[in-house]
């Protein structure tokens, strides 16, 4: 009979400490929360810091960008990149003179005069795995991630996310598009070997 | 409804037209508008259960910034959305389904909630029919549902939805009784069975400053409407009693292979039956639309605001409940009603007579 009793005040104390404590979190429910607006809010972005004390040590793994005014079209890029999602093609042009109808610009900022016309620019980031591995060999510092030391050329994009995955190549040859025919070289006579003689 | 009819009568161009055919048309307005007050219950208590229960958890809810594909400021146009959605919906019936009584079973809970809203008191005058035997209309015909749940649960062809409508119908029948011995502690004390009765019967003063209210009325009384309530969150199967729906052990229990426009019928149940559960709650313990200063604020809108008020309280008590408590076991539950609350309610009974006998 005891037991029954102490059972039903136990029930009720405790059911009310419940009650208690769900109201509480009601009450304060302008303070605690935790939800973050996602697209309006974001959490701050960590500080980079892996240990390093190089400052030009580009680690920031966001999304590639390239200054293709500066580029020179040397394809080291190219050959670095361990997944081969970069791909470009040039035409020579001649050498350090602006093209104007081709957005075309002679010297890059670091002074080299362009021999190259970059016809094809296109960076695939749906196939990309973020190594990096594209942004040391250039010669003119013109490809890099965006953010981080690069911000000042490049605010970062971490959260490029599109509908369509061909969207995620990323074009940035500033040929205009009825040019691009006429600074494509006609494709190579293949030559003909008489076997037979 | 005498009093629509009464004011039909009084206006000159309606003088033509046969009672009969007046009749209908204020019996279909008054339909109509009984359908609309449990609709738009249903759209707000949702908004507002899915806010509480958000801020009880540290979450911020239905939200929306912006305009355009946003569900507008907090969220505010969430749920007519989410209405939106359902009646646009593909209405599936699974293939062995009994389609008879899948089809039929929604609307057997409907009305079993429906209909028992002619018999609740919004104020002095808003009250379709005032029966002799309103209480014991309303305890009837909310009883009805459960048939709806049963049917819902065999002919889905489903074995979660058959031990959801098992499950169901033990819970709602063993409750059902010390509901029903709750509410005659009240009726002892009134002597009628008549909803106005009953909340005229609260009026005044009790002790000096407390209302007259039969929650205060005397220790039983006290005790009789905290059982009286739980029963009804046990009856409408509301969190910590859901077990016919236990999301995580039954999927959706009856309603499993429900979706589109008769779901939608399932949860406008549910939710006129959460505001039933807190008007009968409010009218028989709390002075229905009785203001709790006797004499003051007594007007028959006050009277609406004062009873909106308390029905809309005990819902936001069951929304609480319902985010705080973890459910119950099938056997927990079975021990909660028969041994704990059926005992108690039976003292309460007898409490009630000596307390009556000995004041009187
Ligand atoms: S980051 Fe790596 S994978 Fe991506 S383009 Fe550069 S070299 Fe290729
Ligand atoms: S390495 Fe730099 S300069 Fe060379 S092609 Fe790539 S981006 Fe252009």
């Amino acid at each position: 009979m005891i037991r029954y009793f102490s059972n039903i005040w136990q029930s009720i104390t405790t059911l009310l400490i419940g009650l208690r404590i769900t109201l509480v979190h009601l009450a304060k429910a302008r303070k605690g929360i935790v939800t973050l607006q996602y697209p309006e809010e974001r959490w701050p972005r960590p500080e980079r810091n892996i240990g390093f004390s190089h400052d030009s040590y580009n680690v920031i793994r966001s999304r590639l960008h390239v200054d293709i005014d500066d580029c020179i079209g040397c394809l080291k890029c190219v050959r670095a990149c361990p997944v081969d999602c970069i791909h470009i093609k040039t035409v020579k042009v001649e050498k350090g003179t602006d093209i104007l109808e081709a957005n075309h610009i002679g010297i890059t900022s670091n002074g080299t005069q362009k021999r190259l016309l970059l016809t094809r620019f296109d960076i695939d980031m749906s196939e990309c795995c973020y190594c990096n591995l594209c942004v040391y060999p250039c010669p003119e510092d013109c490809i890099f991630m965006t953010g981080g030391p690069n911000s000042s050329k490049q605010e970062i994009d971490y959260e490029f996310s599109e509908y369509n995955r061909s969207d995620l190549i990323y074009r940035f040859a500033k040929v205009p598009k009825d040019q691009v025919e006429k600074y494509t070289p006609p494709p190579k006579e293949k030559v003909k070997i008489d076997v037979a003689g | 409804m005498e009093l629509l009819l009464q004011k039909f009568s009084e206006v000159s161009f309606l003088s033509g037209i046969p009672s009969a055919l007046l009749f209908v048309f204020a019996a279909t307005l008054i339909a109509v508008s009984l359908f609309m007050f449990v609709a738009v219950n249903a759209i707000v208590a949702v908004y507002a259960e899915r806010k509480i229960s958000a801020f009880m958890q540290d979450r911020l809810g239905p939200m929306g910034q912006g305009v355009g594909l946003h569900a507008g400021k907090w969220g505010l146009l969430q749920t007519v959305a989410d209405a939106i959605k359902l009646l646009i919906k593909e209405d599936i019936i699974p293939s062995l389904a009994d389609r008879k009584l899948f089809i039929l079973a929604p609307f057997i809970l409907f009305i079993g909630a429906f209909i028992v809203f002619v018999g609740i008191p919004f104020n002095q005058h808003i009250l379709v029919a005032d029966f002799n035997i309103g209480v014991f209309y309303i305890i009837a015909m909310s009883s009805i549902g459960v048939i709806g749940i049963i049917l819902a649960g065999y002919g889905s062809n489903n074995k979660w939805a058959l031990y959801g409508a098992m499950r169901s119908a033990a819970q709602i029948i063993s409750y059902e009784i010390p509901l029903a011995l709750s509410l005659l502690t009240v009726i002892m004390l009134v002597g009628s069975l008549k909803m106005q009765d009953i909340i005229i019967a609260q009026h005044g003063l009790i002790w000096g400053i407390l209302p007259n209210w039969f929650i205060f009325n005397n220790p039983f009384t006290f005790i009789a409407f905290f059982i009286f309530f739980i029963s009804g969150v046990a009856e409408v199967n509301r969190t910590p009693f859901d077990l016919p729906e236990a999301e995580s052990e039954l999927v959706a229990g009856f309603h499993t292979e429900y979706s589109g426009m008769r779901w939608a019928f399932f949860f406008l149940a549910e939710y006129a039956n959460m505001f039933i559960v807190a008007a009968m709650s409010a009218i028989l313990f709390l002075g229905g639309w009785q203001s709790p200063i006797p004499g003051y604020m007594d007007s028959p809108a006050w009277g609406l605001f004062w009873f909106m008020g308390k029905a809309i309280f005990l819902i936001f008590v069951m929304m609480w409940f319902r985010w705080t408590f973890p459910r119950l076991r099938t056997d927990q539950l079975m021990q909660m009603c028969w041994k704990y609350f059926l005992p108690i309610s039976f003292i309460n009974i007898l409490g009630v007579g000596l307390w009556d006998l000995w004041l009187n």
